[in-house]
């Protein structure tokens, strides 16, 4: 099986990986995994406290190509979204953008998955409720 | 135990109207005496092997092909702890993450918070380990970490495999109470154990690799 042109770009060229501070109240963090294929991801968020806009992104993946692809994209699109923007990114549309086969999808729900934690996670810091996740409903 | 899901097994699906416990007789238990499984191979392999029905019509033979191939593949999965494990939750009708991967959208798995945190950590050092090796340099004190992860690693999958043993005398003594409740819960304890069994071990296949032995 090949992976698609989109999948080797973000691949050999991975955006924005890195750390950001894990202990800063501005920065979310969240830590997902896949046990069945040894994947982890953390992907951490920035936000402006006034915009709740995501101004920096990065990510560490350890797992195969579509899983860094996936999360990569990932971090690519929540930079300059707000929260409630970020929270409508959906596995779907990252399946499409890299055109990940049948039996890689788990790849892009964990990058979903890690936006979703690393919002929760910047949430929880803030004290934020969750009427936000009225935005999730397309 | 052995490492029983390395071995190639075929396609596991069982036989219509059989599955391999029922080729030798037996419920679907897992605290299996495996001496009187071995006795019993050995005997029904005498009593439908191939050299026997040479003379006999082709029908004969191609049943005696049959029964011969379909005990050795009951006997193979049944002789392996893990593999049996494996092989009676798919038939239970348990999906494991290994199967669900491939799934369009899988059940959610929860993996312990704490072990992601782990594993995360554990991946950071492994990377640096191998990227000093590749500058053909060694630092003993990440090398030291890395031994104290393999021992502890090495030390969670023994008490994995024991955790799963415990569970077969749970599910046998329900199933021979008949007791569906305590069959499920059980049959879910040991799906999420063998889980967990499989990143644990991948976990020690990549420090052993890392550390070069």
């Amino acid at each position: 099986m090949a992976y698609s042109d989109k999948v080797v770009d973000h691949y050999s060229n991975p955006r924005n990986v890195g750390t950001l501070d894990k202990s800063s109240t501005e920065v979310g963090t969240g830590l997902v995994g896949a046990p069945e294929c040894g994947d982890v991801m953390r992907l951490q968020i920035k936000v402006n406290p006034e915009t709740q806009v995501i101004e920096e992104a990065k990510f560490k993946t350890f797992g195969c190509g579509s899983a860094i692809a996936s999360s990569s994209l990932a971090t690519e699109w929540v930079k300059g979204k707000t929260i409630a923007e970020a929270m409508t990114i959906s596995n779907t549309d990252i399946v499409k953008e890299l055109a990940l086969p049948p039996v890689k999808i788990h790849c892009s729900v964990l990058a979903e998955d890690a936006i979703r934690a690393a919002i929760g996670d910047w949430k929880a810091k803030n004290g934020v409720t969750e009427t936000a996740e009225v935005a999730v409903a397309k | 135990m052995t490492n029983g899901d390395d071995v190639s097994t075929p396609p596991q699906s069982a036989p219509q109207g059989a599955d391999y416990f029922s080729v030798f007789s037996l419920p679907r238990l897992l605290d299996l005496d495996m001496k009187a499984i071995e006795r019993a191979f050995y005997r029904r392999s005498r009593e439908v092997h191939p050299d026997r029905f040479a003379q006999a019509s082709a029908e004969k033979q191609q049943w005696s092909l049959e029964q011969t191939s379909l005990l050795n593949d009951a006997y193979r999965a049944l002789k392996d702890p893990i593999a049996r494990t494996e092989y009676l939750l798919r038939l239970e009708g348990i999906t494991l993450a290994e199967d669900a991967a491939t799934a369009d959208r899988q059940e959610k798995k929860n993996v312990p918070p704490e072990l992601l945190a782990e594993v995360f950590e554990l991946n950071m050092q492994l990377e640096e380990m191998r990227m000093n090796a590749q500058m053909g340099e060694d630092d003993p004190q990440l090398r030291r970490d890395l031994e104290q992860a393999q021992a502890e690693f090495a030390g969670q999958f023994a008490g994995i495999e024991a955790a799963i043993r415990t569970e077969w005398g749970k599910w046998d003594a329900a199933s021979n109470s008949d007791n569906s409740a305590d069959k499920q819960a059980a049959a879910e304890r040991m799906a999420a154990l063998l889980d967990k069994r499989r990143y644990v071990r991948n976990l020690v296949r990549d420090v052993q690799q890392a550390l070069g032995n």
